[in-house]
């Protein structure tokens, strides 16, 4: 049986709104073992987003703890999350989020800049990122020149860039149409099985969700566990 | 805080600070803080050139008007016995001439005109090696001076004030009238004596050109009833800074009793008013610097408000808040190098064209007939510190507020 890698026990995170408290999920358990891909499932607004940013110390809990290993990722101060974030975790957004100023190239190499790797080490990274994502001609292109499949996938390279132990998707595919969806999807999973990632994807596509190893179904403040379907 | 950090940091804000905006506002503001920031380094630079060169004039032609140490006595009872005290403190170290001088008051009229004038009584060939002012002789001449014995007009020379204010010219005879008279039954009557104007000098200062006349030595003591007496000895030494010290040693060579004074003490209140106009033209100017790091604060605030979702993407693949801090500070930074580096250029290239060309100033009104540069580096290193220390405390806020952006909060609601 394989090693847990994340271990998240009982979670808890409210929102402050003009009627009082508003309770994302309550008392969250689960864990995901190395080299599995898991997906969060939910309806709009069940929490999936704010749960993914607690898991990668974009934001603290309410009450609960959230392990990666041996390190207690929520009791993390401000610079060791940031160092979290640059060397533990890979995060891809729904929306690409690239820099526009920048090129392909220098927006994947920019985690590794901001560590302090040479430029010349980080892009020669970057350009290895961009061949795997299937980017090879598209290195020096700005990102308004890329499609929003290409952006996405520039989007994954970045997040993989660091070799991260763990890659946290929140609706990689929310916003492409259903092919370029379900292009990035199978490039998400393959590149999971090429370099033995553990992945936690967020989608609303039922479909993708059943390609994973384990769903996870967030539903009025609870989690439920199903195996996938397919 | 290592190198690549640090060139990560500038790699961003660099970048930021080159890409075209989705605000073209904050393009159009990050231009004026630019040209602001160059605009108030070249005014500071060449006004403090033209401030320095005036002073530096101004210095040239007192110095060059003026001897750098007098010595005198301090009962004010007249140096007896001089040439033998001349001989030896020529030989003081520093001391490059020594000249003897008899001061006194006196009123010198022409027909119904008069004005108060300072005698000096000289040795026109001493004189000549401590001060510049018969040098200056611009009508006339000063040579009748050099005659020796009596004369029955004894020659004079005045400045061009003074000639102005009496309506003498050259060859006209004045009446020099001293308070130091001869003493009678019925008190001290005032002398008189009749002089010729040989000589009219220019210095181009009033104080000099309104009072100071010259006449022989021997007349001067003839005049004031003090045979073979003087009442200054005046000195001109090797480094004219260190005055203030070789006119202590000159004043213990000397013995007791004696006094110097200094051409800096002498004129202490003049080079404190240009100092004080310099400084009051530093503040004045250095207000546009201050404008222009209000428009660098305004262009970044804006800025970190146009990217606060990026700050939010950068600090989500691991970039700290310290370094974020750095990008818009650095971006700030760059904005006032970029001016400063502008208007040190502009301001010097000007300042030297400026020196190059003399543009003319009307010698009556500004007693010079150009407008002095002399443009300093300390100037350039004092300017360039204050203008990038101003923009710094202007990015301050800014990227503060940039480092406080939490992203989660941020994107949440993309």
């Amino acid at each position: 049986m394989s090693k847990t890698l994340l271990d998240v026990r009982g979670l808890s995170k409210s929102y402050a709104t003009g009627r009082g408290r508003l309770d994302l999920f309550r008392e969250l358990s689960f864990e995901v073992a190395e080299g599995e891909m898991v997906a969060i499932v939910g309806e709009s607004g069940a929490g999936k987003s704010s749960l993914l940013h607690l898991l990668a110390a974009l934001d603290k809990p309410d009450a609960g703890e959230v392990y990666l290993d041996a390190t207690r990722v929520d009791q993390l101060n401000l610079r060791e999350q940031a160092e979290f974030r640059n060397r533990q975790i890979g995060y891809v957004w729904q929306f690409h989020y690239l820099l526009p100023e920048f090129t392909a190239e220098e927006n994947v190499a920019m985690p590794l800049l901001a560590r302090g790797t040479a430029r010349a080490e980080a892009i020669s990274a970057a350009r290895r990122w961009l061949t795997e994502v299937e980017l090879a001609d598209r290195f020096s292109h700005r990102t308004g020149e890329l499609s929003g499949g290409e952006q996405q996938r520039v989007s994954l390279a970045r997040a993989l860039v660091t070799q991260p132990r763990l890659l946290f998707a929140d609706e990689p595919t929310g916003d492409l149409d259903n092919r370029t969806a379900d292009v990035v999807f199978s490039l998400i999973q393959r590149l999971h099985k090429a370099h033995g990632l553990t992945s936690v994807l967020v989608t609303h596509n039922l479909e993708f969700a059943g390609r994973c190893d384990r769903i996870l179904r967030l539903r009025n403040g609870g989690l439920s566990q199903t195996p996938a379907m397919l | 805080m290592d190198g690549e950090r640090v060139r990560f940091e500038l790699f961003i804000a660099a970048r930021y600070l080159r890409a075209k905006r989705r605000q073209a506002v904050i393009g159009i503001i990050t231009g004026i803080s630019v040209a602001g920031v160059a605009a108030g380094v070249m005014s500071l630079i060449i006004a403090l050139a033209i401030t320095n060169g005036m002073q530096r004039d101004l210095q040239d032609r007192l110095l060059s008007s003026t001897a750098h140490v007098d010595l005198m006595r301090i009962a004010s009872d007249g140096i007896s016995d001089w040439q033998t005290l001349l001989a030896r403190l020529k030989q003081q170290p520093h001391v490059t001439a020594a000249a003897p001088g008899l001061y006194g008051q006196v009123l010198v009229s022409r027909g119904a005109k008069s004005g108060g004038a300072l005698i000096k009584g000289v040795i026109p060939a001493d004189e000549r090696t401590v001060s510049g002012l018969l040098q200056q002789v611009n009508q006339g001449s000063a040579a009748a001076l050099e005659k020796q014995g009596p004369i029955a007009v004894p020659p004079i020379v005045i400045g061009k004030d003074l000639a102005e204010t009496i309506g003498a010219v050259v060859g006209d005879t004045v009446l020099v009238t001293s308070p130091q008279g001869g003493l009678t039954p019925i008190g001290i009557v005032p002398k008189y004596q009749r002089y010729s104007v040989v000589g009219i000098f220019h210095s181009g200062f009033y104080q000099y050109d309104s009072t100071y006349t010259f006449m022989r030595l021997a007349d001067a003591q003839r005049l004031f009833s003090e045979p073979d007496l003087i009442s200054v000895i005046s000195f001109k030494v090797d480094d004219l800074y260190k005055a203030n010290e070789i006119g202590r040693q000159i004043e213990a060579a000397a013995g007791q009793g004696f006094q110097t004074t200094n051409w800096m003490e002498q004129n202490r209140e003049l080079f404190r008013a240009l100092k004080l106009e310099q400084i009051v033209t530093f503040i004045v100017l250095g207000l546009i610097v201050c404008v222009a790091a209000l428009n660098i604060l305004i262009a970044l605030t804006m800025m970190v408000m146009e990217k606060t979702k990026d700050i939010a993407v950068l600090m989500s693949f691991g970039v700290r808040a310290d370094q974020i801090r750095r990008i818009f500070l650095f971006q700030g930074l760059l904005i006032s190098v970029l001016g400063t580096v502008i208007g040190l250029v502009l301001g010097y290239g000007l300042s030297v064209f400026g020196g190059h060309y003399r543009f003319p100033l009307d010698a009556s009104v500004y007693s010079i007939d150009h407008l002095p540069f002399a443009p300093s580096i300390t100037d350039g290193l004092l300017v360039s510190a204050v203008s990038l220390g101003v923009s710094l405390l202007a990015t301050l806020y800014p990227s503060t507020s940039a480092a406080r952006v939490l992203p989660a909060e941020a994107l949440r609601y993309e």
